[in-house]
């Protein structure tokens, strides 16, 4: 369908509102990406709408629910206890691993890569690893986090393009529970990517060293959690 | 005046928050959380999903606070977005309706003498508020039940009785009017 003018005016709104679904949603989602104009609607219509918000009456929320944001943005730090979220943690991969279990062919594996030297001054530690599916010869993606600096890179090697609409989302998966961090959507067709890690994300790596990778909507999770099948996880190994 | 101080507060909050500033994250919270969470709770009408929509929503500022623009409008109308889309994704992904048919002439009373009428013509929307009572009663209904409860097209011609096509054509329609009502 042709993005005109009249589409525009008469779509922008119903997006923002909400009344705008499935294949209708998806396909202006995707106007939005390619045009300019169409998003300046749509930003037009959430700050007209958004003022229909701002005439209700505000509501403290518990501090609970502020401990809990803390925890999940940075759960080595957080001391209070939070609250169980329906998807936190450990619990949200077991869809992903069912789905791994039908989906016979997916085979995770993890592959060393070449040590770099060492520095004897400075203590350190590198983590390493490969995401790689059993009918691929070569690993989809390689992984590495060296602890002097703040990145941690990766190489896409065989990974394929996910479907229309979608993109790859990687998370480190914390210890005890906490819920997943994301680290943003990942590329298939770059050389090498840079991911800078804050400390507290690297902290919560190096301690869990697991990574798990989610099929999201195009631009990644709209809510900062994993909404789509956890495709790969893998562990990474100390050098 | 003062919306003009709160609103470069909140500007220079959210670029700090994009450069990880958690002090300044807190302090974002500490002065929008009460009304994104109002939203939530008044979308859901549930506390439990009000408060995981409302830390979902700050988990998406912590993330995405460096996309904020001016021409995305207001800060605080972006944030009060990102509410409503979170707390509505949540709503639809475990499939919570809100209120029952007869519940809805309650519903409908609720938003025409609610917040519409008194407020917001208080609150520099006037514009807005006179363009939505420029609307046939069916259009506004329709809208406003839309945003401030989330149901879509479906739910609505459930809890109004009437045919889905005659529900979208008020939608549409309405929100054109709406659209040539604030550019005159």
């Amino acid at each position: 369908m042709k993005i005109t003018q009249e589409r525009i005016e008469s779509l922008a709104p119903e997006y923002v509102l909400g009344t705008l679904q499935g294949h209708a949603r998806r396909r202006f989602q995707q106007w939005m990406m390619d045009s300019a104009e169409v998003r300046r609607e749509v930003w037009f219509w959430e700050e007209k709408l958004s003022q229909l918000a701002l005439v209700i009456p505000a509501e403290q929320p518990p501090a609970s629910v502020w401990e809990a944001i803390e925890t999940r943005l940075w759960p080595s730090r957080a001391t209070a206890p939070v609250k169980a979220r329906p998807k936190a943690g450990f619990s949200w991969l077991l869809p992903g691993w069912s789905l791994m279990a039908t989906a016979a062919a997916l085979v995770l594996a993890v592959l060393l890569m070449q040590q770099p030297a060492p520095e004897p001054e400075a203590p350190w530690s590198a983590l390493t690893g490969a995401i790689v599916q059993a009918d691929v010869d070569q690993p989809l993606w390689l992984v590495s986090e060296d602890s002097r600096s703040q990145f941690l890179h990766l190489r896409p090697v065989a990974a394929a393009q996910p479907e229309a609409d979608k993109d790859y989302e990687l998370w480190v998966v914390p210890e005890d529970d906490a819920a997943p961090i994301s680290l943003g959507v990942i590329p298939v067709s770059r050389d090498r990517y840079q991911i800078t890690l804050t400390p507290e994300v690297r902290e919560a790596l190096e301690r869990s060293r697991t990574l798990a990778i989610s099929l999201e909507p195009q631009g990644g999770s709209p809510s900062g959690a994993p909404t789509g099948p956890i495709l790969h996880v893998t562990t990474l190994y100390e050098l | 005046m003062q919306d003009e101080i709160r609103q470069s507060e909140l500007i220079s909050l959210l670029g700090a928050v994009a450069q990880q500033d958690r002090q300044a994250f807190h302090r974002l919270y500490q002065q929008v959380a009460g009304r994104m969470f109002g939203l939530c709770r008044k979308l859901t009408g549930q506390q439990e999903l009000a408060e995981e929509a409302l830390q979902d929503a700050f988990i998406r500022i912590w993330h995405h606070a460096g996309e904020y623009h001016s021409e995305r409008g207001a800060p605080l109308s972006w944030m009060m977005t990102i509410a409503r889309n979170r707390t509505l994704d949540l709503m639809r992904s475990r499939k919570v309706h809100q209120g029952a048919s007869n519940e809805v002439i309650d519903i409908m009373e609720d938003e025409r003498a609610g917040p519409l009428d008194a407020t917001l013509h208080q609150d520099g929307s006037a514009a807005l508020a006179m363009c939505l009572d420029e609307l046939s009663q069916n259009q506004r209904d329709s809208v406003l039940l839309s945003y401030y409860r989330g149901f879509t097209h479906e739910e609505l011609a459930e809890f109004l009785g009437t045919p889905i096509g005659t529900i979208k054509s008020w939608i549409r329609r309405g929100l054109i009017a709406v659209r040539r009502c604030l550019e005159r």
